[in-house]
């Protein structure tokens, strides 16, 4: 799901969520909510801490909703504080567990990888490539996500994470480099 | 040279010509058809299809609801359940008082006395 089109509402919502119009930030939430969950979601890996994740964000937005200038499309200051809230949830995974990732991964995949008789339905190879995307670094993942995912382009995508183009593309490749060679070991 | 950045490319973006940056369309232009383009393409679209795999976030709708209603004021959001649980509270309170004079009292308009207040309807006029 992407972000909505016509962003000049968006500013007018905008402007009245930050004169405190509740209305307008119930509608602001029903035009973002589903994209910014799906991104959140495909970030994080998991579904109950991707809301409340978004739920921080649009709290966020109600409370910043003042002081917001419309330099940017909302959509891209969204991106960037779900973004910074995702950064902020890995940084305390981490610190919650010394376990490396990749590690990590490998066990989570070889829990989800059916029997080589088993037939792979849709299901099983959408939870392994949940934890496969899970279990990237996660600046790799942040930019498959938002490239492939999200469609942003690559001038957006690195501005998001305050890389250059060029280290952008070097990001997605190793990303998609680790995911090709997991793939390969899965068929074989 | 060429084919070295049209494999740069694949790596990086994939498959799909509409995925990779504008300025690199033309190389993709000149070698997606060709045999050894056709085959990075190839590899690169089996990473495609694995990522296509993975299923979008359907949201749910009480949740969202829930996130709209932070705008509203504190006292506004629990009023409705506060106001049930008082009204509750004054219900058990009149029939309990009620039952416990039954007994002693068996005057049944106590107890539509303390639901309704002081007064009966026809006192108030309905």
């Amino acid at each position: 799901m992407r972000p909505p089109a016509d962003d000049a509402l968006d500013h007018a919502l905008m402007a009245a969520v930050g004169k405190h119009d509740g209305g307008a930030f119930a509608r602001l939430v029903e035009r973002h909510y589903g994209w910014a969950l799906g991104f959140t979601d495909r970030m994080l890996g998991t579904r109950p801490e991707a809301e409340d994740l978004v739920q921080t964000a649009f709290l966020r937005v109600w409370q910043g909703a003042a002081r917001w200038e419309p330099k940017a499309k909302f959509s891209t200051w969204l991106y960037r504080v779900l973004h910074n809230l995702c950064m902020d949830q890995f940084r305390a995974r981490a610190a919650a567990a010394s376990e490396p990732l990749d590690d990590a991964l490998a066990e989570r995949l070889a829990d989800e990888t059916p029997g080589s008789e088993e037939r792979v339905s849709g299901q099983q190879r959408a939870a392994q490539v949940r934890a496969a995307l899970a279990g990237l670094p996660v600046r790799q993942r942040a930019a498959l996500v938002l490239c492939y995912y999200e469609e942003l382009s690559q001038a957006e995508a690195a501005a998001l994470l305050g890389v250059s183009e060029g280290a952008l593309e070097s990001l997605l490749s190793r990303g998609r480099a680790t995911l090709r060679k997991w793939l390969r070991d899965d068929l074989q | 040279m060429d084919l070295t950045r049209f494999k740069e490319c694949s790596a990086a973006f994939g498959a799909e010509r509409r995925r990779w940056p504008r300025q690199e369309r033309p190389l993709y232009d000149r070698f997606a058809g060709t045999l050894e383009g056709a085959a990075i393409l190839a590899d690169a679209e089996r990473t495609d299809h694995f990522l296509d795999a993975r299923e979008s976030a359907t949201p749910d709708p009480g949740r969202a609801h829930d996130v709209a209603a932070l705008a509203k004021p504190a006292w506004r959001r629990f009023s409705k359940p506060a106001a049930a649980l008082a009204a509750s509270a004054v219900l058990g309170f009149a029939v309990g008082f009620a039952q416990a004079h039954g007994a002693a009292d068996t005057d049944s308009g106590v107890a539509a006395r303390l639901l309704l207040g002081p007064q009966s309807l026809q006192e108030i006029g309905l």
